[in-house]
């Protein structure tokens, strides 16, 4: 693996503050699937230092060749730096990188709970598992109704369910009080979003009596995000402390499955 | 072209590297990572993460935040502890042509002693490089610090091995070649310069420091003029081999510190940024001297010092 020139096919601010950017680079295409990631470079130069973690946030097939997405908030800088990229300027990134999701082909009911910008890596899996002939839900949660990514993107099979901090759409409160009334129907569960939300997501499950135990072989696998340096497993920033012992999101993840994190 | 030094000429064991370009430690795993990765065997010598006697979980999160061309740092030496390298890791590096070498820390002069002890005829251990930039637990300085500590530490390392003894000194002192001069009378065969320097960033919405364990190291660009200098001062007082260590991303930037009188480079934080930039900077090199026309890497040891510095290797 090096450091790869990607192609920015185009560039979009799909919703407030959130861009969608396509970018062309076969050789990190090639072994990209839902939930694994890219590193990308946010600067010209030295500064900003650090390349970025992106999951793969869709792909698309052109004239044979596989594509993907990226979606992303504009936070800092670097960010900043990157929204500001048009169609045929050149980005720096290496990749693919992580354990992405896993799903059981038997698994027929698919629960995506997503937690802000965490719906970013979702999108892939719902595109993916609409077209196996899954039915699919999508729990989303975000700040406000601003920041929900828009349901005409998805495929129209999915069911989008959003929830939001200020009640500004949908149910007012957090995704994750949502939760009990589908965990019986889903085969499986597919999580993304900040720590507290897979805190709570443990407590619903364990809650439920829905049968999403080890015995019921249904699985739940949470996208996990943390400080990340280098993205390969080396730097030991992305560390989660799991009962276990100490994992990397990067390289042990950032897919875990729900018993590799929770008791 | 002549890319072979030698980081411990005067040593029980030499070190010998095909090539001046090393990983420094905390930036390249144990090497497995990127065995898979690319070629690494090119490389002149790997650095492993830091190793303490037991197994350490870390610091709590966040353990990077990025600032202006640099990061800071505060992983806390996670590792698995020595038992388990020698056990686990050390017969995969014995299969690597490429020398290892072990990054040791303690926090008393005994645990620096007892894990040479462990380390020592460990088939796949080339080398050690001692990490003295952490605290002494009973005084709470810093070993490298004080030149009189950091010298305890290394006769204490020297006497239990038959290793080449590298030390990475702190950037955090008021005379490093006070320092320097102290561990190369103690046994060093090698100084590696430099380790982070001791750094800080706020998180202005929280109103608390940014790092969860408070401070940090900070590394990357931004640091190699410092680290630069003190190759300089230190090539210019002592006779032992410096590996230079800094902020290095790129080609020219190695030549710098060889220029400074380093013997080789340590590529840390820029691996981060390019997971192959170890190799790109070796290459570099090689491109830099064909088209200098010069054929032996040793004719830029201290190219830019007062006065050349011996050939070493």
């Amino acid at each position: 693996m090096k450091l790869e020139s990607a192609l920015v096919l185009s560039q979009e601010q799909v919703y407030q503050d959130t861009f969608l950017m396509w970018l062309s680079c076969p050789p990190v295409a090639k072994g990209g699937s839902p939930g694994r990631f890219v590193m990308v470079h946010c600067g010209d130069g030295l500064d900003p230092l650090l390349p970025r973690p992106m999951s793969f946030h869709r792909f698309r097939s052109e004239r044979s060749e596989r594509q993907f997405a990226i979606l992303y908030d504009v936070r800092g800088r670097g960010t900043q730096w990157l929204s500001r990229r048009r169609a045929s300027d050149e980005l720096a990134l290496f990749g693919p990188l992580g354990r992405g999701f896993a799903v059981d082909p038997q698994a027929q009911n698919l629960l995506l709970v997503a937690g802000g910008l965490g719906v970013a890596a979702l999108v892939t899996l719902a595109d993916d598992a609409v077209a196996a002939g899954k039915a699919v839900t999508l729990l989303q949660g975000a700040r406000t109704a601003a920041k929900l990514f828009p349901a005409h993107l998805l495929p129209e099979e999915v069911e989008v369910v959003s929830t939001t901090d200020d009640g500004s759409t949908g149910h007012k409160g957090y995704v994750t009080e949502l939760l009990p009334q589908y965990l019986s129907w889903a085969d499986a569960v597919f999580a993304c979003g900040p720590n507290p939300m897979f805190e709570a997501i443990a407590a619903a499950v364990r809650g439920s009596g829905s049968g999403l135990t080890r015995r019921s072989g249904k699985s739940v696998q949470l996208l996990m995000e943390e400080h990340m340096g280098c993205g390969t497993g080396v730097c030991y920033g992305c560390a989660v402390f799991t009962p276990k012992g100490v994992r990397l999101v990067c390289k042990d993840g950032p897919r875990f499955n729900f018993r590799e994190i929770f008791r | 072209m002549h890319l072979r030094v030698d980081l411990a000429p005067k040593g029980k064991r030499s070190l010998v590297l095909d090539n001046p370009v090393m990983t420094a430690s905390g930036c390249f795993g144990n090497g497995l990572e990127f065995a898979k990765i690319f070629d690494i065997e090119r490389l002149g010598a790997i650095v492993s993460k830091g190793v303490t006697l037991r197994p350490r979980q870390g610091n709590p999160q966040p353990r990077i935040v990025e600032t202006a061309a640099g990061m800071i740092n505060s992983i806390g030496l996670q590792n698995i502890g020595v038992e388990a390298i020698v056990r686990d890791v050390a017969p995969i590096w014995a299969t690597w042509r490429v020398p290892v070498v072990v990054n040791i820390a303690g926090e008393s002069i005994e645990d620096y002693a007892e894990l040479a002890h462990h380390l020592d005829g460990v088939a796949g251990v080339s080398g050690l490089e001692l990490n003295v930039s952490c605290p002494n637990v009973a005084s709470g300085l810093e070993f490298g610090c004080d030149p009189e500590m950091a010298a305890a530490v290394t006769r204490a390392v020297s006497q239990e091995t038959t290793l080449p003894v590298l030390v990475k000194l702190t950037p955090n002192v008021t005379d490093i070649v006070a320092v320097a001069k102290a561990v190369v009378e103690a046994g060093a065969d090698a100084l590696t310069l430099i380790n982070t320097f001791p750094a800080l960033t706020i998180d202005i919405d929280k109103q608390r420091r940014a790092l969860g364990w408070g401070s940090g190291g900070l590394s990357g660009p931004a640091l190699k003029p410092i680290a630069l200098k003190m190759v300089y001062e230190v090539a210019a007082a002592v006779e032992a081999p410096i590996i230079g260590c800094g902020g290095i991303v790129s080609a020219g930037d190695a030549v710098e510190y060889f220029m400074a009188g380093a013997t080789a480079v340590q590529i840390g934080t820029a691996t981060f940024v390019n997971p192959r930039a170890p190799l790109d900077v070796l290459e570099g090199i090689g491109a830099y001297l064909s088209q200098q026309g010069i054929e032996d890497l040793r004719e830029l040891v201290g190219a830019a010092l007062p006065t050349p510095r011996p050939a070493a290797g």
